[in-house]
């Protein structure tokens, strides 16, 4: 049973499959498979040493920072002292910063992922005058870098008067193109035709249809867009920081960056170096959470962008 | 089987509504007007479409056509600080196909692309096909391993690099001094572009392997039990049936870098924030054009910069497909 | 069996998960206006600024000054804090009340027209409150288009035990001073006199201020620019010997390795300004007592010539409602005896005030400095500042296009005096195109 709960939800067919590879059993001799154990372990090292920095320096003091091995622990353990100082430094303020991250980045992710299926299933699934030009203008827009838009978003926000609200990070935070094109790919592929030729034989509306019976079909895929939406949302920056002046409304990589600053600028504020360090941990720990317990939804999700033959 | 049960459960007006939808679906056999005939197909084949497509075509209106057009409609003009706004026509693309710096920035994402892509790919799919072998345990944990740089924004990423390529207090030049030996170059002239490359492939090869590995694992296993009862080897096994089978999965990830990569713009400004002195503010196109809107007010003239990057990746992207797909039919 | 329970799971998700959004959205519809009711009793002022803990000033005002309130929000320092108001001025709405801003980058809001004019409002009166030089960078012809805050005249910080062991001089002269880093590095080739970091346009201008060179003279619209006259050629001439030599070293500055340089006593001097002695006091603490002030090296024995680096203005924008109510801030903020007593000694802010500047509770011994009253020697060097140095009004493009030739010229490929042709070059064509009349 745990074994089942580790696989990919798109993954009926990597069950079976499982099962057949035991049959056959294990093979490759004892020294090709530490070889390559060994290579793993390497890469495996390098992909994490600069995530273990982080932790060991959210450990230290600030003298600490710049005074021991960088990769070890210093004897003196200063972790609670760290967080203690993150959370209460100018009226804890990082809360603030926390909740909105987590604010942003959940209501952009659902709405997102909600639009982009029910846009992606369109295309798929519904065939209507202009469908591959408006889906071509979509994706074309990804060509052209996010820099050009950064001041053109800014006047339609202020034209409507949302600049410096939470509203001017989540509504443009709601398109994903890409979203669109994964969930266009993947309703192609998950969603049977005569599955839904049979419902309009039935009598379901177009809306019944997608709502009771496409949705349920493409929740793998919802939950990718979801968890991409979420990501992307979460260490998002140049967005809110263009877009905010209030640092009530600051999402964490923005208030981060902006201690990080003044840690360099101003000597008063040296301690910020390690509340920087500390907070930037506790920042990441909530994504490391996500992927453990929802990879069964988002790794058999990616694979649907890439079947299309 | 999926749709019944709840259709048991509706209502009279739903069962009604369901009855005129029953007869629109029905062969236009009975009475009913023809405008009303046509109408229904209407509604079936445009307004219901785009009605679903409405909440994104807004949003995606508001926050990205419109800016765009916008950002296009401005590059045909040039903003003076005095004498003010002036149309110019094409004049502004003229300038950039003729701009040395916007051009070194693409030669820079070009070299990357053609060294460090391959490369991470490479990189990639050797690991998905390790963790798909059955030589190895513990899949979940390298897994998530490989996966977690994707997850760090990359205000935090200038902290780590800056530190860890740092040559007095980094861990690596610690170590070269106690073995007597110079610092690493990372932060020199010469080692710029590969510090920038491995932040890349860090940061990026543990996403690209997780879509390899997804495909891989979508395979029906049948395929390689002939193989295997033949005495294929697993070298073979990945050679002739794994990789062919997932070759869509390694085209999207390709046109995936190439996007990204053209329009590098996060990690040479990590590097801005660890060495100014050494990256210029034209290092990438991107970059380029950041800098021109922001610290030169040339706005009109990024804009354009801009769209002719956006050519550069259209042309490339489409390049890359078609050379793949010519060669996919043959 | 599992497949459909895994697939339940996730509708109910999905179904939830709307839910929450519908609930989210409209809580912050409420949050969104939340802010912005209207207000028919004090007025609110929102103020950009990077100092830390400004709030004790802003306490007092707000006591004093019952009918306004100031909003101070810290937005990020220097670049970011301007990416964000030239965008904001740009679109016409979200810019700040009042805003700080340095000296330098100053003339550009002022040409865009974006600042108010506080003459208006007074500011005239408090004039002769402040060092000569701040007023004649914030006015122009009776306009004031600021309020000084703080300054840095520059001096030099140096190893008093490092030039003690390998016996050598303080050096007063730049000849001397460049003699003594082939010296010291020839002595001991771990040990740097200074750092020479391309990247610091602000740094390598306050250089040229110093050397007597008049880079822009700015008349409307009419524009002398000099990026290469003979004082700046003689700085980037200076410059590029000891960097070729390799008696300086050319990392960048403000990163942890140049905090650790300064703390572990590779580098033997900082040439600085007077808002540096605390900040190194931040990061370099373990070299505490080691360190001491000198005047900035002449560059004719005997002379005495300063130059200033840093310091920021208080400016209010053209998209206030409430100008006059912004404009008393701003006055009141840097001439108020308390307010000032506040940034400067609390903040460690250096003033630009003339009566703060001989306050003797400013003329402390630090002991940082192994006791030496290290304000007194900034507090003469601001008496040296020549007053006539300009800006101009494009100063962001002008620092980073010297900061891409300079990093060339370090990597050896063209010459520290081509950097300064080069620099010349672009910025006039830059200037020309910007629709400004270019003299000679």
């Amino acid at each position: 049973m745990a074994r089942i709960g580790s696989l990919p939800a798109g993954g009926s067919i990597a069950a079976t499959r499982q099962t057949s590879t035991r049959a056959v059993g294990r093979r490759g001799g004892w020294t090709l498979r530490g070889l390559v154990l060994l290579f793993l372990v390497l890469m495996l090292v390098y992909f994490v040493i600069p995530l273990f920095w982080l932790v060991v320096s959210a450990t230290k003091t600030n003298d600490e920072l710049f005074s021991t091995f960088g990769l070890w622990f210093a004897p003196d353990f200063h972790l609670l002292e760290n967080l203690h100082d993150v959370f209460t430094y100018d009226d804890g303020i990082f809360v603030t910063w926390l909740t909105n991250s987590a604010y942003y980045a959940v209501v952009s992710a659902l709405g997102a992922s909600l639009i982009a299926t029910l846009a992606g299933y369109t295309f798929a699934k519904l065939s209507f005058p202009g469908r591959e030009l408006v889906f071509a203008i979509i994706l074309g827009s990804i060509m052209v870098p996010n820099t050009a838009l950064a001041i053109p978003t800014y006047l339609v926000l202020s034209k409507v008067g949302l600049v410096n609200t939470p509203l001017a990070i989540i509504l443009p935070s709601l398109v994903t193109p890409f979203g669109v094109y994964l969930m266009r790919v993947y309703a192609e592929q998950a969603l049977p035709d005569d599955l839904l030729d049979a419902a309009r034989v039935d009598g379901a509306s177009e809306w019944r249809i997608f709502w009771s019976i496409a949705l349920r079909l493409l929740a793998p895929g919802f939950v990718t867009v979801l968890l991409l939406t979420f990501v992307g949302t979460w260490n998002n920056f140049f967005l809110p920081l263009v877009v905010t002046n209030n640092p009530a409304y600051y999402p964490l990589t923005v208030g981060l960056a902006n201690w990080n600053q003044l840690s360099q600028a101003f000597s008063g504020s040296r301690i910020l170096y390690t509340l920087v360090i500390t907070g930037s941990l506790i920042s990441v720990i909530p994504l490391m959470i996500g992927f453990l317990f929802l990879q069964r939804y988002w790794q058999g999700g990616l694979t649907f962008g890439s079947l299309r033959s | 089987m999926i749709p019944s049960r709840h259709m048991a459960k509706h209502s009279q007006t739903e069962a009604i509504q369901q009855a005129i939808e029953v007869q629109e679906l029905a062969p236009p056999a009975s009475g009913l007007p023809s405008a009303l005939r046509l109408w229904r197909r209407w509604r079936q084949q445009a307004v219901i479409p785009y009605l679903f497509l409405l909440p994104f075509l807004l949003l995606f209106s508001f926050f990205i056509l419109v800016p765009l057009l916008y950002a296009l409609w401005t590059s045909f003009f040039v903003e003076r600080l005095i004498g003010g706004t002036t149309f110019v026509g094409l004049q502004n693309y003229q300038e950039v196909l003729h701009d040395g710096n916007f051009w070194e920035g693409v030669r820079n994402v070009l070299l990357l692309l053609f060294t460090q892509v391959p490369l991470m790919l490479g990189l990639a799919l050797g690991l998905a096909l390790l963790l798909d072998s059955q030589i190895v345990r513990l899949k979940t944990i390298f897994r998530l391993g490989y996966f977690l740089p994707y997850a760090i924004p990359s205000v935090i990423g200038a902290l780590l690099w800056g530190y860890l390529y740092s040559a007095h207090i980094g861990p690596f030049a610690q170590l070269a001094e106690l073995l007597h030996w110079p610092p690493p170059p990372f932060l020199t002239a010469a080692g710029l572009l590969p510090s920038i490359a491995n932040i890349l492939t860090w940061q990026w090869t543990g996403y690209n392997m997780v879509i390899l590995y997804a495909a891989l694992q979508a395979i029906p296993p049948e395929l390689y039990d002939a193989a295997r009862v033949d005495g294929a080897s697993g070298w073979e096994i990945a050679r002739r049936i794994k990789i062919p089978l997932i070759a869509p999965a390694i085209v999207l990830t390709v046109v995936f870098s190439i996007i990204g990569t053209l329009q590098l713009f996060n990690e040479p400004q990590i590097m801005t924030a660890i060495v100014p002195n050494l990256i210029q503010d034209h290092y990438t196109p991107n970059l380029y054009a950041y800098n021109l809107a922001f610290t030169n007010q040339q706005y009109n003239y990024a804009a354009a910069v801009s769209f002719v990057l956006g050519a550069v990746v259209f042309v490339f992207s489409y390049v890359f497909m078609l050379v793949t797909y010519r060669r996919g039919q043959r | 069996m599992n497949r459909g329970l895994l697939f339940c799971r996730a509708r109910g998700m999905v179904k939830a998960g709307l839910l929450l959004l519908l609930a989210l959205s409209i809580s912050s519809y409420l949050v969104a206006c939340g802010g912005t009711s209207a207000s028919s009793g004090p007025v609110t002022l929102t103020f950009w600024s990077w100092v830390p803990n400004l709030q004790q000033a802003i306490d007092l005002f707000e006591k004093s000054h019952p009918n306004i309130k100031i909003k101070w929000q810290n937005v990020g320092s220097g670049g970011t804090e301007y990416t964000k108001l030239t965008t904001a001025l740009k679109a016409g709405s979200g810019a700040p009340d009042v805003v700080q801003i340095e000296y330098a980058y100053l003339p550009q809001y002022i040409l865009s027209g974006k600042l108010v004019d506080l003459s208006q409002y007074g500011a005239n009166d408090v004039k002769d409150q402040f060092v000569p030089w701040t007023w004649a960078q914030v006015s122009s012809g009776g306009k004031v288009y600021a309020i000084p805050q703080d300054t840095g005249p520059m001096g030099l910080l140096y190893r008093e035990d490092i030039f003690k062991k390998y016996n050598l001089p303080v050096p007063t002269t730049w000849d001397q001073y460049a003699q003594e880093a082939i010296q010291l590095h020839k002595a001991n080739p771990k040990i740097y006199i200074t750092d020479f970091s391309a990247s610091d346009g602000p740094w390598f201008f306050s250089l040229l201020w110093q050397a007597g060179s008049q880079p822009f003279v700015v008349n409307g619209t009419t524009i002398k620019i000099h990026l290469d006259d003979a004082a700046a050629l003689k700085v980037a001439n200076y410059w590029g010997n000891l960097v070729k030599s390799g008696a300086v070293s050319t990392a960048a500055d403000w990163n942890n390795d140049w905090y650790a340089a300064l703390q572990n006593g590779t580098l033997a001097t900082w040439i600085t300004a007077a808002w540096a002695p605390s900040d190194l006091e931040g990061f370099a603490p373990k070299s505490v007592g080691l360190w001491r002030a000198a005047p900035l090296p002449q560059w004719s024995a005997g002379e005495q010539v300063s130059a200033n680096w840093g310091g920021s203005t208080d400016a209010v924008t053209t998209q206030c409602q409430h100008p006059a109510e912004a404009a008393e801030f701003v006055k009141w903020l840097n001439t108020n005896p308390e307010s000032v007593k506040i940034l400067t000694q609390k903040l460690y802010l250096f003033p630009s005030q003339k009566s703060a500047l001989q306050d003797p509770s400013f003329d402390t011994a630090n002991s940082f400095y192994g006791g030496q009253q290290v304000n007194r020697i900034f507090v003469e060097s601001a008496q040296q500042v020549n007053t006539s140095f300009q800006w101009s009004p494009f100063q962001d493009y002008v620092f980073s296009q010297l900061q891409n030739q300079l990093a060339t010229a370090v990597n050896g490929k063209i010459s520290f005096e081509q950097a300064m042709h080069n620099t010349q070059n672009a910025v006039v064509t830059y200037a020309r195109s910007q629709g400004f009349t270019v003299i000679s």
